[in-house]
């Protein structure tokens, strides 16, 4: 009973410790500026405001960084899990040479820092003439994503038995028809996951987008927000924190939604054994 | 007419023979098993057939078409794999409309086609459920469904009752037979499984390392198997084989073994002295009187019969069959006789032919007699 007592308060403590941090942003947000500084701190605001979500609305380019962030992870996600898609069913069904090691290679350079990566991407995309533009982001983000993402489809692709591809064949589909038909709603689930991730990765991510985009117009919101927020002399920190929880809300809401295709369908029945 | 033909067939699979010069006559409406033990290559066999597999070399033909390069939606087969295969997010009726969809069948005519088909295997009750909503015999059914519902050219299935219980699958094998009565339709079955083979096909291709072995009736295969590999892996208990040596001594041919000598004339004409293999089934060994000495290492009661397993000599076992009333002790002597009309002879090796005269040829007749 005691051991218990014991486990649940240590249980409750670590989750305290890492929602506390959270608790604190979204509490700092909707305090007024005059009772942000004061001593000791209040836990929960005196005067409630939103205020600042109001400011970083209207007096901001807030929404402009948004809405670059909403299609460079969307068109990021969406060229990921097509190729990693159709590369796990390449790695997968078709035997040829080489097979193994191309996927391990892939995974390789998953394991290259991105810091090694940066410079020599970012001069061939100014070669391109891609610099300063999401496109060159959507780029940059795709080869560190894509990796990851090829490795976690294949572990799914692998898991869908050949029998139901052949059936389909048998049953008069071609190749694609099968594919379309067979795989993918089987592979719904995986797909899922890595979409998320792929999203998540290029949501959050922070230093290529800092080294590849120096202007306003492709400027995603993690550096827009610090770029704008964090000066030399000052760091608006109710802005900073209201700027942090929308950043969150496109998370919570693509997790809210898809937790539950997260975990069903996985060992779908059909296939005996 | 020869409905479906392999001519000198082969399968690689890199340095790997799976199949090795495979010649298979399949006439219409015939019931084929392929039979043989894991990895004999009955298996790639069928999926050569069905086009998921293409054959390295030879000539597959359905019907008056080469189907080598042929798609297998366009070979007009249809296929029940051993793991059923049903696609688990379409629910049955989808599933047996499947490959009426892929063939562009109007709507209407499909549902209808559907319905005949699923009252048949009686699904209909079921239409709406998903397959992992269903018990296993239930998901056969379903397989089988889809198989069924355009009514093709050449049915293949690919071990589809292993994965029932005893019992149902029992059931499930006088199903098929009826239904293959019914249709009318070339079947191609493979199976690991002797009796199945035995009790539904019309003819059995018994095959063994990627080579037939033989291609006859269940009756033929039984009774005159081709070679010694045939002869050990038909039947149950299986037949006793013995090692041993041939010489021909006035006239006829003397089989001898460590206590055991069986004098026959019924060999072919190629046969020749030396080293040689005597094969007697169980039915083939009568217990009282005989020549042979030895010592009831092992009884089996099955309710019907006895099994008895006996050691003769230092280390050779013959199994033999009684009646279930006669009662057996472990360490108790008896006498053997082996039937030398029910004996095989073969040449010495793994798959050493079988050198009996056929039993319809009248050498034999007279040597019977």
């Amino acid at each position: 009973m005691l051991r218990k007592i014991a486990f649940n308060l240590f249980a409750w403590s670590i989750v305290l410790a890492v929602a506390f941090p959270l608790f604190w942003m979204l509490v700092t947000s909707v305090k007024p500026q005059f009772e942000l500084f004061r001593r000791p701190p209040t836990m929960l605001p005196e005067t409630f405001t939103l205020e600042h979500y109001w400011g970083l609305l209207t007096e901001t380019k807030f929404l402009s960084y948004f809405w670059n962030s909403i299609i460079l992870s969307t068109t990021t996600t969406v060229v990921v899990v097509a190729i990693a898609t159709i590369g796990s069913y390449s790695l997968v069904r078709f035997r040829y040479r080489g097979r193994e090691t191309l996927a391990f290679l892939v995974l390789f350079t998953y394991l290259l820092p991105s810091v090694v990566l940066i410079l020599p991407l970012y001069l061939m995309l100014v070669n391109l003439g891609l610099s300063n533009t999401i496109t060159s982001l959507v780029i940059a983000y795709t080869t560190f994503a894509l990796p990851y993402a090829l490795w976690l489809l294949r572990s799914f692709m692998a898991g869908i038995p050949e029998d139901l591809e052949s059936a389909a064949l048998v049953d008069g589909a071609s190749r694609l028809g099968a594919f379309w038909d067979v795989i993918l709603p089987q592979l719904l689930p995986g797909i899922i996951s890595t979409a998320l991730f792929t999203f998540i990765l290029s949501w959050n991510e922070y230093l290529y987008a800092l080294v590849l985009v120096n202007s306003d117009e492709a400027r995603p919101l993690t550096t827009g927000v610090m770029n704008m927020l964090i000066s030399s002399f000052n760091i608006e920190w109710s802005l900073l924190m209201a700027a942090s929880v929308m950043m969150s809300v496109p998370l919570i809401i693509a997790f809210a939604f898809l937790q539950s295709y997260l975990t069903r369908g996985f060992g779908a029945g059909g296939v005996k054994g | 007419m020869a409905d479906v033909v392999f001519s000198s067939v082969q399968k690689q699979f890199g340095s790997f023979m799976a199949v090795d010069n495979l010649n298979l006559d399949i006439q219409q409406g015939e019931f084929i098993s392929l039979l043989g033990p894991s990895g004999c290559g009955k298996t790639t066999t069928l999926r050569m057939l069905a086009g998921l597999e293409f054959p390295t070399g030879g000539e597959i033909k359905i019907g008056d078409r080469v189907v080598n390069d042929v798609p297998p939606g366009e070979r007009d087969i249809a296929m029940v794999f051993q793991s059923y295969a049903l696609y688990p997010h379409m629910s049955v009726g989808q599933n047996i409309s499947y490959p009426l969809k892929k063939r562009r069948v109007p709507k209407a005519e499909r549902a209808a086609m559907m319905a005949k088909t699923a009252e048949m295997l009686q699904l209909t009750p079921l239409l709406d459920r998903k397959p992992k909503e269903l018990s296993g015999g239930q998901q056969q059914r379903v397989a089988l469904g889809r198989a069924l519902v355009r009514d093709p050219k050449v049915f293949l299935l690919d071990e589809p009752l292993s994965n029932l219980d005893a019992k149902l699958r029992g059931h499930m094998r006088t199903e098929l037979i009826e239904l293959h009565q019914r249709l009318g339709r070339t079947m191609v079955y493979v199976t690991h499984d002797q009796l199945e083979a035995m009790t539904m096909s019309d003819r059995i291709a018994v095959m063994e390392g990627g080579k037939l072995q033989q291609f006859a009736p269940p009756k033929d295969v039984y009774r005159e198997p081709a070679n010694r590999f045939v002869a050990s892996f038909i039947g149950t208990p299986g037949m006793n084989i013995v090692d041993g040596a041939l010489r021909h001594e006035g006239g006829r041919w003397i089989f001898e073994a460590p206590g055991i000598s069986v004098g026959t004339q019924n060999l072919g004409p190629e046969t020749r002295p030396g080293n040689a293999a005597m094969g007697i089934r169980p039915e083939g060994l009568s217990f009282g009187e005989g020549p042979i000495e030895g010592i009831v290492q092992l009884v089996e009661q099955t309710g019907h019969e006895n099994i008895v397993v006996v050691l003769v000599g230092t280390d050779m076992r013959l199994t033999g069959r009684t009646a279930a009333d006669r009662v057996w002790r472990a360490g108790e002597s008896v006498q053997l006789s082996i039937d030398s009309n029910q004996a095989h002879f073969f040449e010495d090796g793994p798959n050493g032919i079988r050198l009996n005269r056929p039993l319809s040829s009248p050498g034999n007749q007279e040597a019977a007699q």
